[in-house]
């Protein structure tokens, strides 16, 4: 590219979206506001709140994950096509920084022992239920604590690393800096898969704490990434239409985009499987626990819903390679699959509130609206002063001419 | 220009076409569009690696590849589907681990795994085919220049039998498309034909292949005095120990292993005497250990049809009216001893449990049944055998009042 300079003021984002940073995070806390004000009247010490709560921490969570994995994974298979696309995945991750802040109130419900959230963490359960009891150097709330922030921590760091190199090259446009990252990248690779499999036992497993999958980690990261690709779709055709991202992106990386969702949601779908099949096929009471309130009534319609609307809808609509190379439908199923990731792991949570029926209520959407407010508001102000761009990475111009095959 | 093609104008053998080479992938990809503009629709480019936009260049409609993966894949998944309904649910039903006959979870696995085969093979054999492969022959064969197109040349080879074929226009159209240079190629009549002998080598392959399957089928259908052929040795005759078989791991040389002393196995208790052996205080019990039922008359009436009918008959007369003995009486098998009947008085006046024991451990010839019967059927059995008694002995204060009425006398 001739003209650096202009391109570098092309991929900011425009001031007017800038300014919308306080604005969302104003909406943000008000929403969480109303969400706490209508559940202070519910008089259940937080219990609908805190499970309301924990989807949407997971769910906000996840997409910096899916983030950071894919960040991971285009360093390790020396990716030339995404680097277009990759800086948003990169603030993405960072922006993981926020749900350390917003795990306090989970941190809180949980060391005050009184159980509300996690049956384990309330002393007089652990002291009547022998399984439990033998859990507890594992499942008590210091050690949940300790861990939770422990996972918090290592993703921030490493993604603010990633951050930094690439936009130190920017600046330097030094391919050594490629070089750094992606010998970094197998060993975080390593690293956030392990603890996202811990992070996903701690925060979504032991909301039964007899109960136990060794893929549920697995399960979580193909959620993750189906969540991430979906938004990350989204966000680039905003950005294409809105300025930063215009001449940056082709259908050429709509279509490999929609080919990693298509990939996601055949991923997750044959994970979920794997998981149900073994424990539907061996029948064991402690295994077929999670399942059992999953399986019938207004849950088990939720569970054929996710089966159709997770995977077998979105797995023959993305399958050609029109939908994934016209902007409007890719959009459409990367906002579907971005509501169904969410379904998801409302499913996943909240039969541990109420095994019969899903407990519908006005504060999930203020807490929906009070964490995704904050979220995104912090992620624009992350934004604000960056190129949206990697425009000092060697294989840019590569990602520019990409043509698939 | 170095264009060695062989003009030979009166005496040649017949034009196959123009093999045309180009100095780098964006010169072939102008040519390739010039051919095309100029409507050639027999010609072919060749290069060393896939380019990027020639599909474009060339015209080339998009591929039908893929609907022929996607209908393979279908194809796969319900073959897959309708294979395990039909060899589970109705060909030779069997309950797996307590699931249904018809399931769809367990069918999953191999609907996908099927699935994903036939459309692995639907790519591969396709792909080959749409290619117009397996190809014998072909005249770029025959150029020198040619062994580059797997390195560094990028070629256009234009057909002799396209309508709009003609060496001079042709050669102008690829030079001024920007051939470094352009040959001329015959059809070469000796090398291009496959050898006659390939052909019977396929054939003699095609049946020697088929050998197997039909004998196979020939020995499998309808009786043989051989046995069949052991596809699978390891499975039909599987290194295991049989009953009283040798073994050198144990010190006493037994594969079978004995109880360890002094040890009862897990659900093998039988402390209750009287429920187990019939006796109480080495005298036989003459009371059930349960309370008889209508439900465990029931149950007596049906193992003795299953355990008791085939020697001793429906009612118990003995003799031949069991199907068993019937058979033996018939063949005048030597050594058949008719059984007893159950009615005699020797019989009637055994206490239940002399009964039980009958059962449980045989007599004279009468094979002991114990190891077959549970205890508890073995009582039910007993129970049915005391109504069969009373019903072949039968008083006629034995029948209701209000249906006595209904009796006739017998004429003797």
């Amino acid at each position: 590219m001739s003209n650096t300079t202009g391109a570098e003021k092309q991929t900011l984002l425009p001031a007017t979206t800038a300014g919308a940073a306080a604005a969302l995070l104003v909406v943000g806390l008000a929403g969480m506001a109303c969400a706490a004000a209508l559940e202070y009247g519910r008089g259940d010490q937080w219990r609908y709140f805190l499970h309301s709560y924990l989807v949407n921490f997971c769910f906000f969570t996840s997409l910096s994950l899916g983030a950071l994995f894919f960040v991971l994974l285009q360093h390790v298979a020396r990716a030339g096509w995404s680097v277009t696309v990759r800086r948003l995945a990169e603030l993405l991750a960072a922006n993981v920084v926020v749900m350390l802040v917003l795990f306090v109130p989970l941190a809180a419900s949980v060391l005050a022992g009184q159980g509300t959230l996690y049956p384990w963490a309330a002393p007089h359960t652990a002291a009547a239920d022998h399984a439990i009891e033998q859990k507890q150097a594992y499942l008590n709330p210091t050690f949940f604590v300790v861990r939770s922030v422990g996972y918090l921590v290592v993703w921030w760091l490493t993604a603010r690393y990633l951050l930094r190199l690439s936009l130190r090259q920017d600046e330097s446009h030094d391919a050594a800096l490629t070089l750094s990252m992606e010998r970094f990248s197998p060993l975080a690779l390593i690293l956030l898969v392990v603890t996202l499999t811990f992070a996903s036992f701690d925060w979504l497993m032991s909301l039964w704490p007899h109960w136990w999958s060794t893929i549920f980690g697995v399960y979580y990261l193909a959620g993750a990434a189906v969540g991430f690709v979906a938004l990350l779709i989204i966000f680039t055709v905003l950005l294409e239409r809105a300025g930063p991202l215009t001449d940056q992106v082709t259908a050429e990386h709509y279509h490999d985009l929609g080919k990693l969702l298509l990939a996601g949601v055949a991923f997750w779908g044959y994970v979920a499987f794997s998981q149900y099949l073994l424990i539907w096929y061996a029948n064991i009471p402690e295994e077929t626990a999670w399942y059992q309130p999953r399986h019938g009534g207004p849950w088990g319609w939720m569970s054929l819903g996710l089966l159709a609307g997770h995977l077998a809808l979105p797995l023959v609509g993305l399958l050609s390679r029109w939908p994934k190379r016209n902007r409007l439908s890719l959009t459409f199923w990367a906002v579907w699959l971005l509501v169904m990731h969410w379904i998801d792991l409302y499913w996943s949570v909240m039969p541990a509130y109420d095994p019969h029926q899903p407990p519908w209520a006005l504060s999930d959407a203020f807490c929906l609206v009070g964490m995704g407010g904050v979220y995104l508001g912090a992620l624009i102000w992350r934004c604000r002063g960056r190129s949206l761009v990697p425009l000092g990475d060697p294989r840019r111009q590569e990602a520019l001419d990409f043509e698939n095959y | 220009m170095d264009a060695h093609a062989h003009e030979h104008p009166n005496s040649s053998p017949p034009v196959a076409g123009l093999l045309a080479q180009f100095a780098s992938p964006e010169a072939l990809r102008a040519a390739a569009a010039a051919v095309r503009a100029a409507g050639w629709t027999r010609w072919d480019v060749h290069s060393p690696f896939p380019i990027h936009g020639i599909d474009r260049a060339m015209g080339l409609r998009p591929s039908p590849l893929p609907w022929l993966v996607l209908g393979a894949a279908v194809v796969g998944v319900v073959l897959a589907l309708a294979m395990q309904l039909w060899m589970n649910g109705i060909d030779y039903p069997l309950i797996i681990s307590g699931k249904p006959l018809l399931s769809l979870p367990t069918s999953v696995p191999i609907m996908f795994e099927l699935g994903v085969l036939l459309a692995a093979i639907a790519a591969f054999v396709g792909a080959i085919a749409l290619g117009g492969l397996p190809l014998y022959g072909h005249p770029v064969f025959f150029s020198s220049r040619f062994s580059r197109a797997s390195t560094d040349g990028f070629f256009i080879f234009l057909a002799a039998d396209d309508q709009r074929f003609e060496p001079i226009s042709a050669q102008a159209l690829l030079r001024s498309a920007g051939a470094v240079s352009v040959e001329t190629l015959q059809v070469d009549e000796a090398s291009g034909r496959v050898p006659g002998g390939l052909y019977w080598i396929l054939a003699t392959a095609v049946v020697l292949a088929l050998l197997p399957p039909v004998l196979v089928t020939w020995y499998r259908t309808g009786p043989k005095s051989n046995p069949r052929i052991h596809l699978i040795q390891d499975m039909d005759f599987q290194e295991k120990y049989r009953p009283q078989s040798a073994s050198p791991l144990f010190a006493d040389g037994r594969a079978t292993r004995p109880t360890v002393p002094e040890t009862i196995p897990q659900g093998r208790l039988q402390a209750d005497e009287h429920l187990y052996t019939g006796k109480v205080a080495e005298q036989w019990v003459t009371t059930f250990p349960m309370q008889p039922t209508a439900a465990m008359m029931e149950r007596g009436r049906e193992r003795y049809g299953i355990f008791c009918t085939t020697c001793h008959g429906l009612v118990g007369e003995g003799g031949v009216s069991g199907i068993t003995s019937a058979r033996a009486v018939k063949r005048r098998e030597p050594n058949w001893v008719l059984p007893l009947s159950l009615h005699t008085q020797s019989v009637r006046e055994q206490p239940v449990g002399q009964l039980f024991h009958t059962i449980t451990h045989g007599v004279r010839t009468m094979p002991a049944l114990g190891a077959q019967i549970p205890a508890e059927d073995r009582w039910a059995i007993v129970l049915y055998v005391r109504a069969l008694q009373r019903s072949q002995n039968a008083t006629l204060d034995d029948v209701p009042e209000p249906i006595r009425s209904q009796l006739r006398p017998v004429s003797p």
